[in-house]
C-alpha cells in the first residue's frame, strides 16, 4: 500500500486536549511523523507579568487543571528563596499532603485513561470511582476539586482541623486496598499486558539524550526524582522510595505510576500523622529584591521549572515555564517510528500528556524569522484573530 | 483475570455508585468556596477587594450609606459589584476582606445565560 | 394456512418479535454492562429512543461519495440478517427449514461484514478504509474456526437443516456437553462477529474515530445499529439451537400449545443465558491488536477447532464402527 498520511488531531477521540500529528503510514506501521503543539496557548506568561504576587498565584494555578498545585507551588519555592522567607514548618506539610493527593489523583486518572485507550473501559470506570475519594479529601481541605487556592507566598492559605485529620486518616485504607486491587488487574489481565508489554520502548540512553523526565524516563531505568534530589517542602523529612523499572515500555511506565501511588498514600499518612504545631504562613513582602532563580518541582508528569526573574517591584520580570510534557514529546516521536497504528494513543497516553501545560508558543507568521517582544495589550489582540481565524477556515 | 470478574461480580449485586443528581445530592463539605455574595451591612468600602481579585471581576461603584461597624458609625464611600460569571472563586476577596463583607458562600455556583449579571 | 405463515413472518415470532427482542436484549445487555461497571445504566425504552432519534437527524453525504451505494448498504445488511433470523427455530420447527439451511444462515450472517468494508471503502476517508480493511481481515482470522465450529454439530446429528439439529439434541443430549471447545469457540466467534470487546478492533474509537462507522449518519446509522442488533439475536438464536438444544426440553410435552409456550421460554432462557455470557465477556477484555488477533485467531482457535473437528470424527467412527 502507497503511504497515506493520517491526521491525529487536533480533534480526535484518543486525544483530550488538542495537538497536532501528522503521522505518515504504510499500511498499518509507521514511518515518519510530524508535530504541532501551539493549540492552547493562552499568553499565561506574559500575563502573569502583569499581576502582582498575590494576584499571580490563582492565575498560575490555572495553567493546568491536574497539576495545578504543581504550578503554584513551583512558584512561591522560587519567590520565597528570593525574598528569604522562611516558611514554617506546619505548611510545608500540609503543602506536602496536598501536592501527594495531587499526584495521587492526577495518577489513578492515567490509569483510568490508559485503559479506556486500549477499550478497557471497566478498568476506567472503576479507577475514577475510587478517584472520587481523593477529590472529596481534597474537596474538604481546600474548599474545591481543583484549582486548589492553598499556596500563597510565605505559606498556606488554610489549615486543618484534628476532625478532619482523623476522617481523612479513616479513609485511606479502602483506597489502598482498591489501589492493590488495580495492581493485580494491570499484573494478570491478558489483553493490558498484550497491549502495554513491548510497545513504545524508550532505552535509558535514548531517555537521556532526548531530556525525558518523570515516570516516563524513570520507567527506562534513570534514577532521577526532584523530590529527592532537589527536595522543597517538607519531602526530605519524610521516609519515602523513588519507584524506578528497566522496561522502558509503556507496561514499565504502568508500574512506575502504581508504585508512586502506593508511595504517596505513605507520605500522606506520615505527614498526617507527624504535622507540627505552628503557623500556616508568614506575612510576605510586597516587593521581591532583584533575582533570578530556576525552581524546580516534581509534578506528577515529571520535572516542572519556573525561571523567574524579578527586578525590585511587585510583580515579576520574566517567568518562563518549562513544563515535564514538553520535554516527553520528543520521546513520543522517537518512540512511534516502526510502531503500529493502533499504538499511536497508547504511546501519546503513556506520557501523560497536558496540552495545557505544552503550549507555551504560538506562531505569529510563518515566514517572516524575526523574533520581536510584544506588549500585553498586542499579546490579547494577537490571540483574538489569531483564535477567530482558526474558528473561521 | 479473576480479580476482574471477581470486582464485576461484587459490582453486579450491590448499588452503583451513580448519585442521581438533582435527586439525590451530595453533601458539600464546609470552607467550600462556592457562590460569591456581598454583605452589604458590614462592608466599610476599604476596596481590597477589588485590588486584590486576579480575574478583576470585582468594580466599586460611589455610594453614600452609613454603616455601623463595631459600635462606630462611618459613612462608606464605594461599595463593591461583582461580575458574578467572571468570579473564579479563588477566594482571595474573602480572605483579604477586613469586616467579612465579601464572602463565598457553601452553594454551588449554578449556570445561566446572562454573562454580565451582577452582585451586589 | 398461509394467513398463520404471513404472521409467522411478520408478526411473531417473525419481524416485529425480532425488532423487539433486538431492543430488549440490547438494553439488558447495556444494563447487565453497566451494573458490573458499578453505573446505573439505561432505562429500559433507551434503544427504542435512540433508534427513532437516529431516523430523525441529518443525513450527511461527504463530498464525491456515491449516495445510492451508501443507502443500499445498510439496508442489505439488515435484510440479510433479517432474513437469516427466519431460519432458526423459536417456537419448535421453523417452518422454512430445509436441508442445507445451516449454510444458507452462515452465509447470511456474514453480509453485514461486507456492508462495513464497503462503506469504509466508499467513504473516501482515511479513517473509514482502515476500519473496513481490518473488518475483512478480522473475518478471515475469526470466519474459519467458526464455521467449523458450527458445523460440527451437523456432522454429529447427520443433518443441515437447523430444526433438525435441534430436534437430534432432545434424543442424545446437549451439543453444549458433546462438544465444549465447538461451544466455546463458536461463543468466542459470536463474540467477533458482533465486533464487540475485546473484537471492536474495526471500530475502534480511540485509534481510528469509528472505522467504516464514521461517515454514516441519521437513517444509515438507525438501520446500521439496527443491523447489529438483529444479529446478536440471530446470532445467539444460532448458538441457543446448534448447542444448548434450541426450543426443546429433554421430554416430550404432549398438549400442542404447551409445548409451543414452554418452547418458546426454552428459546428466551437460552438466548438470555448467552447475552448475559457475551456481555461478562465485553465487560471484562479489552482490545486487541489486529495482527495480536492474528496470532491468537490461528495460533489458539484454529488448532482447538481442528481438534474438536478430530474428536467428531473419531467419535463418529467409533460409532459407525460398533
Amino acid at each position: 500500500m502507497p503511504e497515506v498520511v493520517l491526521p491525529i488531531g487536533p480533534q480526535h477521540p484518543a486525544l483530550k486536549e488538542p495537538v497536532n500529528f501528522k503521522v505518515i503510514v504504510d499500511g498499518e506501521t509507521i514511518v515518519g511523523l510530524e508535530l504541532d503543539v501551539s493549540y492552547t496557548h493562552r499568553g499565561i506568561e506574559k500575563a502573569a507579568e502583569q499581576r502582582d504576587f498575590i494576584r499571580v498565584i490563582p492565575l498560575l494555578e490555572r495553567v493546568c487543571g491536574i497539576c495545578s498545585h504543581a504550578h503554584a507551588q513551583a512558584f512561591c519555592t522560587g519567590i520565597e528563596e528570593i525574598m528569604h522567607l522562611e516558611v514554617p514548618p506546619r505548611a510545608q506539610y500540609l503543602r506536602t499532603i496536598v501536592a501527594e493527593l495531587e499526584r495521587m489523583h492526577s495518577h489513578i486518572l492515567w490509569l483510568g485513561v490508559a485503559a479506556h485507550v486500549v477499550g478497557f473501559n471497566t478498568l476506567f470506570m472503576w479507577t475514577w470511582r475510587d478517584r472520587e475519594t481523593t477529590q472529596d479529601i481534597l474537596e474538604e481541605m481546600t474548599g474545591n476539586r481543583m484549582n486548589y487556592g492553598m499556596n500563597e507566598v510565605g505559606g498556606v492559605r488554610r489549615d486543618l482541623k484534628p476532625g478532619q485529620i482523623s476522617s481523612i486518616l479513616s479513609r485511606l485504607p479502602k483506597l489502598e486496598e482498591q489501589i492493590g486491587k488495580y495492581v493485580g488487574m494491570v499484573r494478570g489481565e491478558e489483553t493490558m499486558l498484550l497491549r502495554f508489554r513491548g510497545i513504545g520502548k524508550l532505552s535509558k540512553a535514548e531517555a537521556l539524550k532526548y531530556g525525558t523526565v518523570g515516570p516516563t524516563a524513570r520507567a527506562s531505568g534513570v534514577d532521577y526524582d526532584i523530590r529527592r534530589d532537589d527536595p522543597s517542602i517538607a519531602y526530605a523529612e519524610v521516609p519515602w522510595k523513588v519507584v524506578t523499572d528497566t522496561s522502558g515500555d509503556v507496561y514499565g511506565r504502568t508500574l512506575v505510576r502504581i508504585g508512586e501511588l502506593q508511595e504517596s498514600l505513605g507520605i500522606i499518612r506520615y505527614c498526617l500523622e507527624h504535622l507540627p504545631e505552628g503557623k500556616i504562613g508568614i506575612p510576605a513582602p510586597k516587593v521581591a529584591p532583584r533575582g533570578e532563580i530556576l525552581s524546580r518541582y516534581e509534578a506528577p508528569r515529571g520535572e516542572l521549572v519556573h525561571f523567574i526573574r524579578t527586578n525590585d517591584t511587585d510583580r515579576v520580570e520574566r517567568l518562563d515555564i518549562r513544563t515535564p510534557t514538553l520535554a516527553n514529546w520528543t520521546s513520543v516521536t522517537v518512540s512511534l517510528v516502526n510502531q503500529n497504528i493502533a499504538d499511536i494513543p497508547v504511546i501519546v497516553a503513556a506520557i501523560d500528556p497536558c496540552l495545557s501545560c505544552t503550549s507555551r508558543i504560538t506562531i505569529l507568521s510563518e515566514r517572516g524569522r524575526r523574533t520581536a517582544e510584544m506588549t500585553w495589550a498586542q499579546l490579547v489582540d494577537h490571540g483574538q484573530r489569531f483564535y477567530r481565524k482558526w474558528g473561521r477556515s | 483475570m479473576s480479580g476482574v470478574l471477581r470486582e464485576m461480580l461484587e459490582n453486579l449485586c450491590s448499588k452503583p455508585f451513580t448519585i442521581l443528581y438533582p435527586k439525590e445530592k451530595v453533601p458539600i463539605p464546609k470552607g467550600f468556596r462556592g457562590k460569591i455574595a456581598v454583605v452589604d451591612e458590614k462592608c466599610i468600602g476599604c476596596s481590597r477587594c477589588a485590588r486584590v481579585c486576579p480575574a478583576e471581576c470585582i468594580t466599586m461603584i460611589p455610594d453614600n450609606t452609613e454603616i455601623e461597624v463595631k459600635g462606630k458609625k462611618i459613612v462608606r464611600k464605594k461599595r463593591p459589584v461583582v461580575k458574578f460569571f467572571r468570579c473564579i472563586r479563588c477566594g482571595l476577596c474573602e480572605q483579604y476582606c477586613p469586616s467579612e463583607a465579601i464572602i463565598m458562600k457553601c452553594e454551588l455556583s449554578e449556570s445561566g445565560t446572562d454573562k454580565e449579571v451582577l452582585v451586589q | 394456512m398461509d394467513l398463520l405463515l404471513v404472521i409467522y413472518v411478520l408478526l411473531f415470532p417473525g419481524f416485529l418479535f425480532l425488532l423487539a427482542y433486538g431492543f430488549l436484549l440490547q438494553y439488558l445487555d447495556r444494563k447487565i454492562a453497566a451494573r458490573m461497571q458499578a453505573r446505573v445504566g439505561p432505562p429500559l425504552l433507551q434503544p427504542v429512543a435512540d433508534f427513532i432519534k437516529m431516523l430523525g437527524k441529518e443525513v450527511i453525504d461527504p463530498a464525491g461519495v456515491d449516495r445510492a451505494a451508501f443507502d443500499a448498504a445498510p439496508l442489505m445488511a439488515l435484510a440479510a440478517v433479517m432474513t437469516a433470523f427466519l431460519y432458526i427455530p423459536i417456537v419448535g420447527e421453523s417452518p422454512f427449514a430445509f436441508q442445507g439451511d445451516l449454510v444458507l444462515v452462515l452465509y447470511l450472517l456474514t453480509l453485514p461484514t461486507i456492508a462495513l468494508f464497503l462503506l469504509g471503502w466508499l467513504s473516501r476517508n482515511v479513517f473509514s478504509s482502515v476500519g473496513g480493511v481490518r473488518a475483512v481481515t478480522m473475518l478471515f482470522i475469526y470466519e474459519v474456526p467458526f464455521f467449523l465450529a458450527l458445523l460440527m454439530p451437523a456432522l454429529m446429528a447427520g443433518s443441515w437443516s437447523i430444526s433438525e439439529i435441534a430436534g437430534w439434541q432432545q434424543e442424545h443430549g446437549w451439543f453444549a456437553l458433546l462438544q465444549p471447545i465447538g461451544f466455546v469457540v463458536g461463543l468466542i466467534g459470536l463474540q467477533a462477529k458482533l465486533e464487540r470487546q475485546p473484537f471492536d478492533i474495526p471500530e475502534a474509537e480511540t485509534e481510528i474515530v469509528a472505522g467504516p462507522w464514521t461517515e454514516l449518519t441519521g437513517r444509515r446509522l438507525a438501520l446500521m445499529h439496527l443491523t447489529m442488533q438483529v444479529m446478536l439475536v440471530a446470532g445467539s438464536g444460532l448458538i441457543a439451537a446448534l448447542f444448548l438444544g434450541g426450543p426443546l426440553l429433554p421430554w416430550n410435552i404432549s398438549p400442542a400449545w404447551l409445548a409451543t409456550i414452554a418452547g418458546f421460554l426454552m428459546f428466551l432462557g437460552k438466548t438470555l443465558l448467552i447475552l448475559v455470557i457475551l456481555a461478562s465477556l465485553k465487560v471484562a477484555t479489552g482490545r486487541i491488536r489486529i495482527d495480536q488477533l492474528n496470532d491468537i485467531g490461528w495460533k489458539y482457535l484454529a488448532s482447538a477447532t481442528i481438534l474438536q473437528v478430530g474428536i467428531v470424527l473419531l467419535m463418529d467412527y467409533i460409532r459407525v464402527g460398533t
